[in-house]
């Protein structure tokens, strides 16, 4: 297969709000207007539009065609996506092949979650209560419970080393102006706030939140004519887990140790060049599994390796320069498209006060679904370049 | 009328003779085991998966006590993952009774806990739905 190369020309978000004061629609389509009007080109160019949103929170249907026709973006393919947290990567996949397989020259992919219309806070999101685990209590912030206690019982790590992962990405969200999670916080508060699921803390797992990210996706040739600084989409992809009630190792991620080694294959390239990392820091956790599962560090050495500040400015790898979803907030079919639209501003050297230095490869990173017996139902993953 | 749905029939037996619960898997002729039954064995797609008791009694590979459980649920509740002899891990609540401090004193990695049978949820009718849990010896 010989595919097209296909470039970044538009990427725009909306605030992530604590409760947005404009409803679902409204979100995705400021989201679609701000990546249009940053990729420059006419709106008629676009030849698809997908759409990622969790779907069942909402209750709507054909929630794509809801946002964007009113836009004038109908008559072309409007395809909705959905695989839990991962939808709005997944949508940025599609556009991304529809470009690469010379389906069309300029795809659009749009995330969006409205999540405080529909969830209370001191909710848990759940696995289905038809599965088995479900049917038991199971909750998502409990499985990283699991994942986080067995991983310090085996690598005598502590709840004050996990807390780390919080306290620094706090302090990178204070210079993004997206985030309404800017108040820094210490190890102290972090270990001590409010118990979630034990050992996690309310400030050891991401707030929920609502808004929309939007990506705007072209040929080489397009791009060029933009004049914009180029960013390429070095690897798109997808993969989902596999069924398995024998023993699982739950501090290792297979479902992301496999997508990893395939997007470095595809992209040629390796941890060792790679500048900056959006990962599903949904719980502290997250950032210490991932270290280890992206190959920056050994199996148990994640630890380590965040205290030397390693996955921070100045370190090899700026591990959530935004302020990851924990110190972002996770509107769930947003995050994946939205930690897209943040590498693309870091390649460009757009990124502000929270730009890191010499930005040449990000890596993004969303997993998606408890469904019983996976690690998790899919993850999907983006390197782009400069 | 509250009624009592025993849920898992076919992978929980509780002995009519007063004998202690024990859960069920499902052997394969390819060589895998599977919880809960299966209608296929994912490994070689045969549908002739035979039961296979399991042991009593496991080893909780890990836990967590939530204080913010589904709804319907009682918070603290406790539940964690226990690997069983035959090669099979299964989840459910551990009953433990108490404040969160006396739990997290009751429990630890690598015990030894035992299958039981009890009420798992209640729905808002006060409807019971028993099921499997597991118990520290
Ligand atoms: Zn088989």
């Amino acid at each position: 297969m010989n595919d097209r190369e296909v470039y970044i020309i538009g990427a725009g978000m909306t605030q992530l709000y604590r409760k947005a004061p404009m409803p679902l629609d409204e979100l995705g389509r400021q989201a679609i207007f701000a990546a249009v009007k940053d990729a420059g080109i006419n709106f008629k160019e676009i030849g698809s539009v997908t759409v990622g949103n969790m779907g069942g929170l909402s209750g709507a249907i054909c929630i794509g065609q809801r946002i964007a026709c009113s836009l004038g973006l109908g008559g072309v393919p409007m395809i909705n996506v959905e695989s839990a947290c991962s939808s709005g990567a997944m949508a940025v996949n599609k556009a991304v092949e529809h470009v690469a397989s010379g389906k069309c020259d300029v795809a659009l992919a749009v995330g969006v979650e409205h999540l405080s219309s529909v969830r209370g806070s001191g909710t848990a999101f759940a696995p289905d209560s038809r599965d088995p685990e479900g049917l038991q209590g199971a909750t998502m912030p409990g499985i990283y419970a699991m994942r986080t206690r067995r991983y310090m019982h085996e690598f005598g790590a502590t709840l004050e080393d996990m807390a780390l992962v919080a306290v620094k990405n706090r302090r990178h969200a204070m210079n993004n102006p997206y985030s309404s999670f800017r108040t820094p916080i210490t190890v102290e508060e972090v270990v001590n706030a409010r118990m979630v699921a034990d050992p996690l803390t309310l400030l050891m797992s991401c707030p929920n939140a609502d808004g929309g990210a939007s990506v705007v996706v072209a040929t080489k040739e397009v791009a060029q004519r933009l004049g914009k600084k180029l960013v390429k989409v070095a690897a798109s992809h997808i993969t989902s887990g596999i069924f398995k009630n024998s023993f699982r190792d739950f501090t290792e991620m297979e479902i992301t140790i496999r997508g990893a080694k395939e997007s470095y294959e595809e992209a040629g390239l390796g941890p060792d060049d790679i500048s900056m990392v959006e990962c599903h820091d949904a719980f502290v956790i997250g950032e210490v599994l991932y270290l280890e599962a992206m190959g920056f560090c050994k199996h148990g050495e994640a630890i380590p390796f965040l205290k030397s500040g390693q996955s921070d400015y100045g370190g090899k790898v700026v591990f959530s320069p935004r302020g990851g979803l924990l110190s972002c907030g996770h509107p769930t079919g947003c995050s994946g498209c939205a930690q897209i639209v943040e590498a693309t501003w870091q390649l460009r050297g757009e990124a502000g006060d929270r730009q890191v230095p010499g930005c040449k490869a990000a890596l993004t990173h969303v997993t998606g679904g408890g469904v019983y017996g996976l690690d998790n139902a899919a993850c999907t993953i983006h390197i782009l370049t400069n | 009328m509250a009624e009592q749905v025993v849920f898992h029939p076919d992978i929980l037996c509780i002995p009519e003779g007063g004998e202690k619960p024990y859960l069920i898997a499902y052997k394969c002729s390819c060589g895998s085991a599977w919880f809960p039954k299966l209608p296929f064995c994912p490994n070689c797609w045969s549908d002739k998966l035979e039961p296979m008791p399991l042991s009593r009694t496991g080893k909780l590979y890990t836990y967590t006590i939530v204080a913010i459980p589904q709804p319907g649920l009682q918070a603290p509740l406790a539940y964690g993952f226990v690997n069983f002899p035959e090669g099979v891990s299964v989840c459910a609540q551990i009953d433990v009774q108490g404040d969160l401090e006396t739990i997290q004193k009751a429990l630890h990695i690598d015990m030894d806990v035992e299958v039981a049978a009890g009420v798992i949820r209640k729905d808002k009718d006060g409807n019971e739905t028993i099921s499997y849990r597991f118990k520290p010896i």
